[in-house]
């Protein structure tokens, strides 16, 4: 009793009373619009949950997720490595990022939906095509922010481990120029994930084969609503988790930053 | 954004006179920016015509067969066709999105509360990929250009939204407060103060809603309805076509570049006393 007591200050004090009036509108209005209308075109939000809740239970959106997230780990990864290691050598040296600029430029212009296509024609349409959906998706968003953080480094720091005998470039890249980029590679990074997420559904969904795309194509073919919302669900639900967790991270060599920023004045 | 731009490589130079365009050309082309980046282009067209002279045309196309395949999509007029139906949507649902986005990020900049409570629910609908919502467009708005519209609309109009509001509410204080002292009603403050505090924010939230426009479109043409340049890509996917698939992703790839030019351009004219970036 009294740890609720003690609760509904600290919630209050933490703003969360307009967020549950107003998520209570809008929850609220929706199902009724559910009850009352078409609930073909808006299933009540019961619906949704009872949906998940069976969708969850049976097995079918657990085995989608685990297929969708590998696949989104394999392409992720991929081109996390890839991504980096190009980033650094265009950041370290003008020619190579002269020679290989236009090439990752123009994979940045065009939009990975209009690439999936011909992507598929070209690597399969089993596991190995979709994984290179999504690590088209994601990997110049790392390479450019590798890029810019590396070749935007403080010069007077790369003076400085120089005159302390830091000469060799893996020890710059690793004691200088790397941790000074940590802040653009870490936004780099939140978009690739971004971007990650969506080439992983698009892949999904064109293909119809398999992981949560899959799920959603087939709910939405035979107009089950509520199942298709509850499939879609936790999409915006991975996105918004693994943004999230990138932020976390980040926030934890921003405070090494900090540190370091203040000893260095 | 800069970056991008940057590894472009050619700056923008300041528009040369006539007697030195000779000079500069030539001066631009020797350099190693463009150069480099020239010789590789050539030697990627020679390995890719000579290795895809080797492979099974079903799946590979060299590209002298591309640029064959380009000249006559061109000529029958179907390339130009579906580039207007693409462009029209884009435009169209752009616009909507700038219409809507703007007033309301200034709202939810100005309304402090409100903004705050309306963020989680723009973030979770920003952070689900449209392809995913095309069964539910189907379903609400049919197969055709309603549901493409609102696709575009969907991705576009929230970075719009929340960048505007970022701007309005970081406005400095200290100037809609003398505004305020010299009797500014709230309309004011926010057309001389508020709004011109906001330009370098709306600028980004109308770039990257320019992006997102732009996969909307494809995204709707490819899985909504088939139609414009994605569905030109599908239809030609489906039939192992890979030159003509290339054709229309190149072009939709340049309409994004002369967007987002344009926006650039845009920006420059409006924010003057800024330095551009």
């Amino acid at each position: 009793m009294t740890a609720i007591r003690v609760s509904i200050p600290s919630w209050r004090a933490r703003g969360a009373v307009p967020h549950l009036l107003f998520g209570a509108v809008i929850f609220g209005t929706w199902e009724a619009y559910g009850r009352l209308g078409d609930s073909l075109l808006v299933p009540p939000v019961s619906a949704i949950l009872a949906a998940l809740y069976d969708l969850t239970l049976s097995g079918q959106l657990p085995s989608a997720l685990l297929e969708s997230a590998t696949l989104l780990a394999a392409g992720l990864s991929a081109a996390l490595v890839i991504g980096f290691v190009f980033g650094v050598i265009t950041g370290r040296s003008k020619v190579m990022h002269r020679t290989l600029s236009p090439f990752f430029n123009a994979l940045f212009v065009t939009p990975t939906v209009a690439l999936v296509p011909l992507v598929l024609i070209w690597f399969g349409f089993e596991f190995q095509g979709r994984v290179i959906v999504v690590f088209l998706a994601a990997v110049v968003a790392v390479l450019i922010s590798v890029h810019a953080g590396i070749r935007d480094a403080p010069p007077d720091l790369v003076d400085v481990a120089r005159s302390f005998g830091v000469d060799s470039e893996i020890g710059l890249l690793r004691h200088v120029l790397l941790r000074a980029a940590v802040p653009l590679i870490m936004s780099g990074i939140r978009l690739a994930v971004g971007r990650a997420v969506v080439g992983m559904a698009v892949a999904e969904v064109y293909l119809r084969l398999g992981g949560i795309g899959a799920l959603i194509s087939g709910y939405g073919a035979v107009f089950r609503t509520d199942y298709l919302f509850a499939s879609i669900l936790p999409l915006p639900i991975m996105g918004i988790g693994l943004a999230a967790l990138v932020a976390r991270i980040e926030r934890r060599f921003q405070s090494w930053r900090t540190y370091a920023s203040e000893a260095s004045e | 954004m800069r970056t991008t731009e940057e590894l472009g490589g050619a700056g923008v130079a300041p528009a040369p006179r006539p007697a030195n365009l000779v000079r500069r050309l030539v001066a631009i082309t020797t350099r190693p920016t463009v150069i480099l980046p020239a010789l590789n282009l050539v030697l990627f067209f020679a390995v890719w015509e000579y290795v895809g002279r080797q492979i099974d045309p079903i799946l590979f196309s060299p590209p002298s067969r591309v640029i064959r395949v380009f000249g006559e999509l061109i000529i029958s007029g179907e390339l130009l066709r579906a580039t207007l139906v693409t462009v029209g949507t884009l435009a169209v649902g752009y616009g909507l999105s700038v219409a809507v986005g703007i007033p309301v990020g200034v709202l939810l900049g100005r309304q402090a509360v409100l903004g705050r409570v309306v963020n989680p629910y723009l973030d979770a609908i920003y952070a689900t990929p449209r392809v995913v919502i095309v069964p539910l467009m189907i379903l609400w708005f049919g197969v055709g250009f309603t549901g493409r519209l609102f696709l575009i609309f969907l991705g576009t109009v929230i970075p719009i939204i929340v960048s505007t509001a970022v701007g309005v509410r970081d406005a400095r204080p200290d100037l809609i407060e003398v505004a305020q002292s010299f009797g500014a009603l709230g309309f004011h403050v926010v057309r001389h103060v508020q709004l011109p505090a906001a330009v370098p924010f709306v600028a980004s939230g109308l770039r990257i809603g320019a992006e997102r426009a732009v996969v909307g479109v494809v995204v709707g043409e490819i899985f909504l309805e088939l139609t414009g340049l994605g569905g030109l890509i599908q239809l030609n996917a489906v039939r192992f076509n890979t030159a003509e698939v290339l054709c229309s992703v190149v072009v939709i790839a340049v309409i994004g570049i002369v967007f987002i030019g344009l926006l650039d351009a845009l920006e420059r004219r409006v924010s003057p006393w800024r330095e551009a970036t």
